[in-house]
């Protein structure tokens, strides 16, 4: 199970598992942001490297214009998945 | 526990409860459980996009053992792909060098103890150990 949602242009918000099978869903919420973003992990339980595929792409367009995304909430084993892959230095984690 | 998986990606999910069931029957936490759906999905979905041409199920075995959990993924593929002696990545470098893909055998790497692969007679056989406590 896996959703996501554009709250009013700012905020992304994340629900369940963000896994391979999830990835166009995804990309049809993240391809629609054009200014800095944050994105709620309070809901989120799992990703993995296609769900960081995703907001790795957002954050590389963003960047272009001077924007980022900037996660929140994210938990414990997420935050581990983006240290062992370096993201946490490429994204700003709050 | 072991289980055949159609060569699709709408497998993940059954792939996904099949260890949730694993984890239940074994006490084992998200601590335990998250890293093994990593690996899983990593390796399964690596299966998918390397052997397009592959008719067979994908084989998931899992195994508890003291103070170890063992996971293995059966593949038959013409080809062997050892992903013990995949390339290094550099996951130093800055946003505009970072490549879109090719950090899931990485993170698999960081997630287990110890990897091993073997490939006889078109059988691809990956064994991941992951320790309780370490």
């Amino acid at each position: 199970m896996f959703d996501v949602k554009l709250v009013e242009g700012k905020e992304i918000l994340l629900f369940g598992r963000f896994d391979a099978a999830q990835v166009e869903k995804a990309k049809s919420i993240f391809d629609a942001v054009n200014g800095s973003t944050i994105v709620d992990f309070k809901d989120l339980q799992y990703i993995s490297s296609a769900g960081l595929g995703v907001l790795l792409m957002t954050q590389k367009r963003l960047s272009e214009s001077g924007h980022v995304l900037k996660l929140v909430n994210l938990n414990k084993h997420i935050r581990d998945v983006f240290a062992y892959s370096g993201l946490d230095r490429v994204f700003e984690i709050m | 526990m072991e289980k055949e998986f159609k060569r699709e990606m709408q497998s993940l999910e059954k792939i996904f409860q099949f260890i949730r069931e694993f984890a239940s029957a074994n006490y084992l936490d998200e601590s335990i459980s998250f890293p093994i759906s990593l690996v899983a999905e990593e390796l399964f979905t690596n299966m998918l996009k390397y052997n397009p041409e592959g008719k067979h199920n994908v084989t998931i075995n899992l195994n508890k053992d003291n103070d170890k959990v063992a996971i293995v993924l059966i593949d038959h593929s013409i080809h062997a792909f050892d992903i013990t002696k995949t390339e290094y990545v550099d996951v130093d470098q800055p946003l505009h060098k970072r490549k879109i893909g090719g950090i899931g055998i990485h993170l698999v790497k960081n997630m287990v103890d110890e990897i091993d692969y073997q490939f006889i007679d078109g059988m691809s056989k990956i064994t991941l150990i992951k320790y309780l406590e370490r």
